[in-house]
C-alpha cells in the first residue's frame, strides 16, 4: 500500500497529490448534503489547510480522503490511485492520521502507540523498534525517557508529538490532520506549529490540515481552502492571496479584522526593499566634530554609530556632538533592531518602538540598512494591487 | 443471598454522587489488606476450636473435619460454577449487545436483567425448585446466573460503551480493522469494569451459596441451618463464620483480580 | 387454584405481611439513615476516616445475609431483633457512602461564605452542608431501601416479619396444593412493593430537593 502511493514526484518531497472530483456526502434523512460536489486538487507535498465554521462539513470532507466517511458520489484518487477502490483498513494504513487530544490508546506506551501501523503492516520486530525510535527523535522526545511511558504521564503537548510520530510511523505520503493542536494552550500550540513546518520541510508530505483558526491556517498552509456551507469552496488560494483580496465577505468575515498585520506575518524583511542610504554611518572611532561636519554637508540630523565590526551601537543627534570629545557614550542607544530573517510583522514593532525608522542586520549582527513605516506601507498597498486581478 | 444482591439497581443510580478517587482508592486498599488477615485469623480460630474437641456429642456429629470440608466444597463449587458460566454469558453478550447491528437491543436485554435482580434471590431460587422439580447443584446455580448475570453483563456493555470515540475513531482512522478496535482498543480498555462486574457477582454467588441448602444444594449454609434446627449456637457459629470467611476471601479475590489483571493505563 | 384466586381467598393474611414487610423495611431505613448519617459526619472532613467507614461498611456489605442471621440468632434469639440488627447494618453503606460524599462534594467556598456571615459550625453543617448533601442522602436511602426488601425475604427465616414467610411455608410445603402459589405471591409482593417504595422515594426527593440544587 505504502510503496503503490509513495511516487516522490519532485526533489524532496514524499507526498502524493490528493485529487477530489465532484465528491458528495449525504447522510439518510437529511435534505441537504453534507459536502455537496466538491471538487479540489491538492498538490503533492504541499500542505493544504481546509479552514471554515463549525459545521460547514471540512472535517467530512478530510475523512472522506481516508474514508472513516464513505462518499455518496464522486471520484478521490491519491498519488494517482483511485481511493475508493482500495480496501478501507489498506488505505488507511497508507495514510497519516492524527486527530484532536491525539487519541492515544491510554492502555499502549508511547511506544507501543507509535508502532501500531507499521505492526498492522507486519513490519519485522527489529525494523519496528528502529522506526519508533527514529520517529520518537523526529518529533523531539527522547526515546530513553519517553518509550515506556503512558500517554497519561505526558504532557498534551508530548502527547500530540506522539500523536503525530504515530501518523507518520509507516511513513505515509499524505497525513490527515484533524485540528490536532485545538486542545493544547497557545504557547504548545505555537511551539507545535513550528514543529511541523520544521518536520515539513524535512519530509515534504501532502497535508491536510483542518481548523477553525485562521491564524493558524496562514501560519501553515502553503495554500488555504475557506470553505462555506455543505463545505462548498470560497476561496482557495495561497495565504498572501486570500489576505490581500478576499473572495467574498463569507471569506473576508473569516480573514476577519486585521488582515493587513496578518499579511506582514508571512513577508520577511530580505523579501522587501528597506533603505540602505537612507542614515549617515559613522565609525565610533571618529572625532565628533567631524562627524557633526559630515551631518551638516549632508544635510541630516542623526547619524548612527557603530563599532569597529558594523554593528550598530548609538543614534546621535548632531546638537549632542557639540563639545564633545569621543562618540562613545552620544546619544541614545540602538534599542530593537530587525534581521532579514525576522517578519515584517516583527519590523513594524521595531519601527513603532524606535520612533519611525528600525535598524536592518545581517546575520553577524553587522549593518544592512533601515527599514521604515513608509516601506511597509508600500509592501501591503504592493500586494493588495498585485492580488487584484486574481478575481477578474 | 448476600446484601449487595437486591440494592444493585440502585447503586448504579448513585453513579451520579461520585466519591473522591482518593477516598474510594483508600478504601479499597484498606480492604485489599484487612479482609486476606480477617479471613485467616477467622478461619484460624474456628477450626482451633472445632477441632479441639470441647464438643458434646450431637456438636461433633456435625462439626468434623470431612463435613465442613464437604460443604465448604459444594459452595465454592456454586460459587464457580455460577461465575463462570456468567462470565461465558454475559461477556460475549454485552459485546454483542454494544455492536452497532444489535445496539437495539440492548434496552431489552438490560430491562430484563434489571428485573430479574429487583426480585429477591432467596424467592427465585425457591420457585425454581417449586416449579421445576430439580435439586441439588443446578437448583441454585440456574435461577443464580440469571440473577448474577446483570452487574458483569452490565458492565460490559458500559466499560465498551464508555470507551472515548476518538479513541475508536483514531484507531479505525490509522488503518484497524473493526475487530482489531475492539480486541486491542475497546476491551482492553473496558476489562476494568468487567473485572468491577466480576467481583459483584463473585459475591453475589458466595452469599447466594449460602442459601442452596434449601433446594438441597448444600453448601455453608447447611451448617446454620442444623445448628439453627437442632439448637445448637456452636455449629451455627462455625457455619456463620466460615461463609463469612469465604464471602470476604471470593471478594479479596475478586479485588486482587481488578487490581494485577487491569491493563496499565486503561482506568485513571 | 390461580395466583389470583390464591391471592383474593388469603388477601387479609397477605396484605398484613405485605404492610409489616414495607414498615418494618422502612422502620430500617430510618435506623440505618439516623446512624448513617452521623457516621458520616464525623468522618467526612478527615480522608483516613471516610476511607475507614467507608471500607467498613462495603465490608459489612460482603457478608451474606444467612450468615450474619447465623450469628444473631444465637445471640439475641428469634424474631423481631435480629431482622432489625441484620436490615439496619445492610443499610449502612449506600448512606454512609453517600452522606460522606455528598458532605465531602459540597463547595467549600460556601461553607466558608456561611462561616463568615456567622453561622457556628453546628449552623454551617445543619443549615448548609447538610441541605446540599441531602439529594445524595436521599440516594442512599432509596438504594438502602431496595436491597433491605430482597434481605427481609431471607430476614424471615429467624421467625421474622413480612412476605419471607410467604416464600419460607410456600418451600416447606412443596409438593401440597397451593405452595407454588404461596411463594409467587410473596416473592411478587416483594418485586411490587419495591417498585411502589421506590416511586415514593422519587416522590419525596422532588419535594424535599431544594429547587436550587435540582438537575
Amino acid at each position: 500500500m505504502t510503496e503503490t502511493l509513495d511516487q516522490p514526484t519532485e526533489q524532496g518531497v514524499s507526498g502524493a497529490e490528493i485529487r477530489l472530483e465532484k465528491v458528495t456526502k449525504k447522510y439518510p434523512n437529511t435534505a441537504a448534503p453534507a459536502v455537496e460536489e466538491f471538487s479540489m486538487t491538492i498538490p503533492a507535498g504541499k500542505v493544504v489547510v481546509f479552514v471554515g465554521p463549525s459545521g460547514c462539513g471540512k472535517t467530512t470532507t478530510m475523512r472522506m480522503i481516508n474514508r472513516m466517511v464513505e462518499p455518496t458520489s464522486g471520484v478521490i484518487t491519491i498519488g494517482g490511485q483511485d481511493a475508493l477502490s482500495l480496501d478501507a483498513d489498506e488505505l488507511r494504513r497508507g495514510i497519516g492520521y492524527a486527530i484532536q487530544q491525539a487519541g492515544l490508546f491510554p492502555h499502549y506506551t508511547v511506544a507501543q502507540n507509535i508502532a501500531v501501523v507499521p505492526g498492522l503492516l507486519k513490519w519485522d520486530k527489529k525494523r519496528i523498534d528502529a522506526r519508533v525510535e527514529e520517529m520518537m527523535d523526529l518529533v523531539g522526545l527522547d526515546p530513553g525517557t519517553f518509550a515506556k511511558r503512558l500517554p497519561r504521564q505526558l504532557s498534551g503537548g508530548q502527547q500530540q508529538r506522539v500523536g503525530v510520530a504515530r501518523a507518520l510511523a509507516a511513513d505515509p505520503p499524505v497525513l490527515l490532520m484533524d485540528e490536532p493542536f485545538g486542545a493544547v494552550d497557545p504557547i504548545t500550540r505555537g511551539n507545535l506549529q513550528d514543529e511541523l513546518l520544521r518536520l515539513q520541510s524535512e519530509l515534504g508530505k501532502t497535508i491536510v490540515f483542518v481548523t477553525h483558526d485562521f491564524d493558524e491556517a496562514v501560519k501553515l498552509g502553503d495554500k488555504i481552502a475557506v470553505l462555506g456551507d455543505r463545505s462548498s469552496i470560497q476561496q482557495y488560494d495561497t495565504p498572501d492571496a486570500i489576505l490581500a483580496n478576499p473572495a467574498n465577505d463569507t471569506v473576508a468575515g473569516f480573514v476577519g479584522a486585521g488582515a493587513s498585520l496578518k499579511q506582514l506575518t508571512l513577508m520577511r524583511v530580505r523579501d522587501v526593499q528597506y533603505h540602505t542610504d537612507e542614515v549617515l554611518a559613522v565609525g565610533d572611532h571618529e572625532r565628533p566634530a567631524a562627524v557633526a561636519e559630515k551631518l551638516t554637508k549632508a544635510g541630516r540630523v542623526y547619524a548612527l554609530v557603530l563599532d569597529a565590526r558594523k554593528r550598530p551601537q548609538r543614534w546621535v543627534h548632531v546638537r549632542e556632538l557639540a563639545g564633545r570629545q569621543d562618540l562613545s557614550t552620544v546619544g541614545k542607544p540602538v534599542g530593537d533592531s530587525v534581521s532579514v530573517q525576522s517578519t515584517l510583522q516583527d519590523a513594524l514593532e521595531a519601527i513603532l518602538t524606535e520612533g519611525g525608522r528600525a535598524v536592518v542586520t545581517g546575520n553577524r549582527g553587522e549593518l544592512l540598512g533601515t527599514i521604515d513605516i513608509d516601506t511597509v506601507t508600500s509592501v501591503i498597498a504592493n500586494v493588495r494591487e498585485e492580488h487584484a486581478g486574481d478575481e477578474a | 443471598m448476600t446484601a449487595v444482591a437486591e440494592g444493585l439497581a440502585g447503586i448504579s443510580e448513585t453513579r451520579s454522587f461520585e466519591e473522591k478517587p482518593s477516598v474510594a482508592r483508600r478504601s479499597d486498599r484498606i480492604r485489599l489488606f484487612i479482609q486476606p488477615i480477617a479471613v485467616v485469623v477467622i478461619v484460624a480460630a474456628v477450626l482451633t476450636w472445632v477441632l479441639a474437641g470441647d464438643l458434646n456429642a450431637n456438636e461433633s456429629e456435625t462439626l468434623n473435619l470431612p463435613t465442613i470440608l464437604t460443604l465448604t466444597g459444594q459452595h465454592i463449587l456454586i460459587t464457580l460454577v455460577v461465575s463462570v458460566l456468567v462470565v461465558v454469558i454475559a461477556v460475549p453478550l454485552g459485546i454483542a449487545l454494544t455492536r452497532p447491528a444489535l445496539k437495539w437491543l440492548s434496552p431489552v436485554f438490560l430491562a430484563i436483567a434489571n428485573i430479574g435482580q429487583a426480585a429477591p434471590a432467596l424467592g427465585v431460587i425457591v420457585l425454581f425448585f417449586l416449579w421445576t422439580g430439580i435439586e441439588g447443584l443446578w437448583a441454585v446455580s440456574i435461577p443464580l446466573i440469571f440473577y448474577t448475570l446483570l452487574p458483569v453483563l452490565r458492565n460490559t456493555m458500559v466499560g465498551i460503551q464508555q470507551v472515548d470515540r476518538s479513541l475508536i475513531d483514531a484507531g479505525r482512522g490509522i488503518g484497524m480493522s473493526a475487530s482489531g478496535v475492539l480486541f486491542k482498543v475497546e476491551l482492553p480498555l473496558a476489562v476494568p469494569l468487567i473485572l468491577a462486574g466480576l467481583r459483584t457477582a463473585l459475591v453475589l454467588a458466595v452469599g447466594t451459596a449460602t442459601l442452596a441448602f434449601f433446594v438441597n444444594g448444600g453448601g455453608l449454609g447447611e451448617l446454620i441451618d442444623t445448628g439453627y434446627k437442632l439448637q445448637l449456637n456452636s455449629v451455627m457459629y462455625v457455619g456463620a463464620v466460615l461463609a463469612i470467611g469465604l464471602a470476604l476471601l471470593v471478594d479479596w479475590l475478586g479485588g486482587m483480580a481488578e487490581v494485577w489483571l487491569s491493563p496499565k493505563g486503561a482506568s485513571e | 387454584m390461580s395466583l389470583w384466586q390464591y391471592v383474593a381467598e388469603r388477601w387479609d393474611r397477605l396484605s398484613l405481611q405485605a404492610w409489616l414487610h414495607v414498615s418494618g423495611v422502612v422502620q430500617c431505613v430510618i435506623l440505618a439513615a439516623i446512624i448513617g448519617v452521623a457516621v458520616g459526619v464525623l468522618v467526612y472532613r478527615s480522608s483516613a476516616g471516610s476511607a475507614i467507614a467507608t471500607a467498613l461498611s462495603s465490608t459489612i456489605l460482603t457478608i451474606p445475609s444467612f450468615a450474619l442471621l447465623g450469628l444473631l440468632i444465637p445471640i439475641v434469639g428469634l424474631g423481631v431483633t435480629p431482622s432489625v440488627i441484620a436490615l439496619t447494618l445492610y443499610g449502612l453503606l449506600p448512606i454512609v457512602r453517600n452522606t460522606i460524599v455528598g458532605l465531602a462534594g459540597v463547595d467549600p467556598a460556601v461553607s466558608d461564605a456561611a462561616k463568615g456571615i456567622g453561622m457556628s459550625r453546628v449552623g454551617v453543617l445543619s443549615r448548609v452542608e447538610l441541605r446540599l448533601a441531602w439529594p445524595a442522602i436521599l440516594t442512599g436511602m432509596r438504594v438502602s431501601a431496595q436491597m433491605l426488601m430482597g434481605i427481609a425475604v431471607i430476614a424471615a427465616y429467624a421467625k421474622g416479619f413480612g412476605l419471607g414467610s410467604e416464600v419460607f411455608s410456600g418451600l416447606t410445603r412443596a409438593g401440597s396444593a397451593n405452595s407454588l402459589n404461596q411463594a409467587l405471591a410473596g416473592t411478587l409482593g416483594v418485586v411490587i412493593l419495591a417498585l411502589i417504595l421506590d416511586g415514593i422515594f422519587v416522590l419525596i426527593s422532588r419535594l424535599t430537593v431544594p429547587r436550587g440544587i435540582r438537575d
